[in-house]
């Protein structure tokens, strides 16, 4: 690549891409305004506590502290917690729902880093076992949609994120400092990059990070603000060329002291995801959000104010293009006899359902490419309308 | 103490440190004597060690109570404050100027191992003690030892939230309706020993066991009221309660197999390649058990495999080991002002280990950081390796080091015939320097 010209090169690119009249292939496309954010939600996510099942008799006793405080009622059996209250005008205009007593297929040894793995990975493994391929089943979906380029699918963030990597090319986003070298020592030191196989690809990812890096506002996302300007970043991600985006969002192993721990990271997703609405604009009509996690926790608190690792969990949808306003997927119910090894919220859909309906409303992926190449193992069954 | 070669301090140290020589050859013995060797430049980096802080942890504990930790801090406080400072140097200085450079290698690797990280205030003055008092001492000894000191010391017990673990039959248990907490159970045996071969109800019985830990400014103990009464039943082994059954579970958990796999394939990955040979995994962790979970012996049979030996350099440099790498070539311990380059006030590695992905003593889940090259890999992460460079490149390059030769002390025959042309092709000899510190032949170790 000539270094020199990349820039100008990008910027070609880009407007080609944003606009519809003159490429054909996004033309061509119908669906080419959808859009999809998945959010890892790493350290499993208490499903119990964020969206609380307070008209099963049970669940008051399980949480004889978590579930104190008052939070905004979602229907007249769940409760969102107090602190995802700056969802709830999604939620009132239909475009905030959730999955509950959801669970990817592993079920052997609650550890967060398989956990986390099979999630991104996909495989329907009770152990966890990655695919062969050891990718990202965002990546393989990705192969799967016509009109894809290198640019459609993009991981925001400092780390690499499993759900994109594969074989199918993806950017990855971040903002980055202004270089001082000189064009030849840059030309120099790309050479070098470019011969190495484990450098070449993120040498050249890093390169177009810097050409992107003016324009853009703020640097570095870190401290309070650092959720809604994630938020911000992905939107204008997804309002160049790309259509697919993921981020991590870590935080969520709370062994004590849940219920401070809760709030802030609620009120961290909150923001994301409000800032995301507010940066895609009208696009946010053709969005589809999706946070998922490896695991739900314990149904019962335990001894210091938290939850252990556990099963069942909770998916977080929201987005124009969805069809909120509803809590989906079939409640198994609290007593001894429900609960999952006699401990844990017993999983009744399997969690990669949601992205494949989603994949399948938005991007055209065809059902038995989803139960096989990109799920295997995934029975589909019924979409439950998920979006509009 | 005999130098190096510059294959054997880089691939088991942090690479060539300026103004030493390098030794011949591959000598594994030359290395072994590392793990024992004073290193008087590496020990002027020490840091108080728990006993000195306890009181200075209960001081700031009293200001912070009083709420007068920032506006009125009492001596304690402000004392435990320039510690915590020195802490934040000591990851990088110490090795940019030691010696003995497998063995702060090795410091490193047990402490990611077992990790413990800074999360919140009262962590900070925990984790560098950790790493000096229950790690460093036991690199050279038993595995089972280092797990016991790691198990009980007050990093670990807060990290892994057993602090406040109960017995559900305990006396505080059934008074007060508490309950475990099975987070560090399920992390010893998943993260620091097995990795595999024990299910739910190991942990939640380990759990049992292990409630009532405490381990404060008293020292370490069970305490009464948190234990669970009975017996407990991990690993078909049966344990009772007190500190002296958990230290023989902890003994039994080292001697198992799985333990010694698990433990002999993260030193082989770490060191030799992120799919390390199979027959040297075998061999080290049969070398293991024959030994009574000795890691000494382990290392030799690492370092005279073949593969410890070879010139092709597998594996990637951490942010860490590329910082501390960069540090030792200019003769910089990363304290140092007014570099050009850099600030006036200083390199500020603290801002940026964050940039480069390894915020100091902050890894990002028990697991500790990745071990594996992709992880290191990522766009911006590379970007922020060219950045470091850039600057390095004007600290050391705008004194007039020769790229030229600064590369051959740093790769010497490593380097490939394109690095040296690209190192001397540059039109600046700090470019040159950046060139040589921004190149993949740098970033592999």
């Amino acid at each position: 690549m000539d270094l020199l010209l990349s820039r100008r090169a990008f910027l070609i690119g880009c407007s080609a891409a944003a606009s519809p009249l003159v490429t054909p292939v996004t033309f061509a496309q119908a669906k080419g305004e959808n859009r999809l954010v998945v959010i890892v939600l790493r350290g499993a996510m208490d499903g119990l506590d964020v969206v609380r099942p307070t008209g099963d008799l049970g669940f008051a006793a399980l949480r004889p502290t978590l579930a104190a405080g008052q939070g905004p009622a979602l229907n007249d059996f769940f409760t969102l917690h107090p602190a995802a209250e700056p969802l709830m005008p999604l939620w009132r205009a239909g475009e905030l729902g959730f999955a509950h007593a959801t669970a990817t297929p592993y079920r052997q040894g609650r550890s967060h880093f398989v956990g986390q793995d099979a999630l991104e990975n996909g495989t329907d493994a009770l152990d966890g076992t990655p695919t062969q391929a050891h990718d990202g089943w965002l990546n393989r979906a990705l192969g799967l949609i016509p009109g894809a380029h290198a640019e459609t699918g993009v991981s925001v963030g400092q780390q690499r994120l499993l759900l994109l990597e594969g074989a199918t090319p993806t950017d990855h986003w971040f903002p980055v400092d202004e270089s001082p070298l000189s064009p030849q020592g840059l030309q120099l030191i790309a050479a070098l990059n470019e011969a190495d196989p484990l450098f070449a690809a993120p040498f050249a990812q890093a390169q177009r990070l810097a050409d992107t890096a003016d324009g853009m506002t703020g640097g570095v996302p870190r401290g309070k603000g650092q959720y809604r300007q994630l938020g911000t970043y992905v939107a204008q991600r997804l309002l160049g060329p790309s259509r697919i985006a993921s981020f991590s969002f870590g935080g969520w192993d709370m062994h004590k002291d849940q219920a401070r721990a809760m709030a802030g990271q609620l009120g961290g997703l909150s923001d994301a995801i409000v800032a995301l609405k507010e940066g895609l604009g009208a696009a946010w009509g053709t969005t589809l959000v999706l946070g998922i996690t490896e695991f739900g926790r314990t149904a019962r608190e335990n001894g210091t104010g938290g939850t252990d690792h556990g099963t069942g969990g909770l998916a977080i949808l929201a987005g124009g293009a969805l069809r909120g306003g509803q809590v989906f997927g079939k409640w198994p119910g609290l007593g001894e006899s429900a609960l999952f090894e006699s401990r844990d919220l017993m999983p009744t859909t399997d969690v990669r359902s949601y992205p494949a309906w989603a994949l399948q409303a938005l991007f055209g992926v065809s059902g038995a490419d989803l139960e096989t190449r990109v799920f295997p193992g995934l029975d589909l069954d019924r979409d439950p309308g998920l979006v509009l | 103490m005999d130098a190096p070669s510059l294959i054997e301090d880089i691939r088991f140290g942090f690479g060539p440190l300026a103004g030493r020589a390098p030794g011949p050859g591959y000598d594994a013995d030359r290395l072994m004597a590392q793990l024992t060797a004073p290193d008087a430049p590496a020990d002027q980096w020490a840091t108080p060690g728990l006993a000195e802080r306890w009181p200075l942890i209960e001081a700031y504990t009293a200001d912070r109570k009083a709420k007068v930790h920032k506006t009125n801090p009492s001596a304690g406080t402000l004392r435990l404050a320039e510690i915590e400072a020195q802490d934040l140097q000591v990851w990088l200085s110490r090795p940019a100027v030691a010696l003995c450079g497998f063995r702060e290698r090795l410091a490193n690797l047990w402490a990611n191992r077992i990790t413990v990280a800074i999360q919140g205030a009262a962590l900070r003055p925990l984790v560098p003690p950790f790493r000096d008092e229950a790690i460093r001492p036991h690199i050279t000894g038993r595995l089972a030892d280092m797990l016991k000191a790691t198990l009980w010391h007050p990093a670990m017990q807060l990290f892994l939230t057993q602090v406040q673990s109960v017995g559900p039959n305990s006396r505080q248990g059934k008074k007060r309706n508490k309950g475990l907490n099975e987070n560090l159970a399920r992390e010893f045996l998943e993260l620091h020993t097995m990795g595999r071969g024990y299910t739910q109800t190991d942990v939640t019985e380990l759990a049992k066991l292990l409630a009532g830990m405490k381990h404060d400014a008293e020292g370490p103990r069970v305490e009464d009221a948190r234990q669970e009464p009975g017996e407990k039943l991990i690993l078909g082994q049966t344990y009772q309660t007190g500190a002296a059954e958990i230290d023989r579970l902890v003994e039994d958990v080292a001697h198992r197999p799985e333990t010694a796999e698990a433990t002999a394939f993260y030193l082989a990955r770490h060191f030799i390649a992120d799919e390390p040979p199979a027959d040297l995994v075998a061999t080290m962790a049969r070398a293991y058990l024959d030994h009574d979970t000795a890691l000494t012996p382990v290392y030799r049979v690492m370092l005279t495999h073949p593969a410890a030996r070879a010139s092709e350099r597998a594996k990637l440099r951490s942010p860490h080991e590329y910082v501390v790498a960069s540090l030792r070539l200019g003769g910089l311990t990363g304290t140092e002002a007014g570099l050009r380059g850099f600030r006036k006030d200083g390199m500020k590695l603290e801002d940026r280990m964050k940039k480069l992905g390894q915020p100091i003593y902050e890894a990002p889940s028990p697991e500790g950081w990745p071990e594996t090259a992709a992880e290191w890999l990522s766009p911006p992460m590379v970007s922020a390796r060219l950045d470091w460079a850039i600057d390095m490149g004007r600290a050391i390059g705008t004194n007039g080091a020769d790229p030229r030769e600064l590369a051959d002390f740093a790769l010497g025959d490593l380097a490939s015939p394109m690095l040296r042309r690209a190192v001397a092709g540059a039109e600046q000899k700090w470019e040159g320097v950046t060139v040589l510190l921004s190149s993949p032949d740098f970033s592999r170790r």
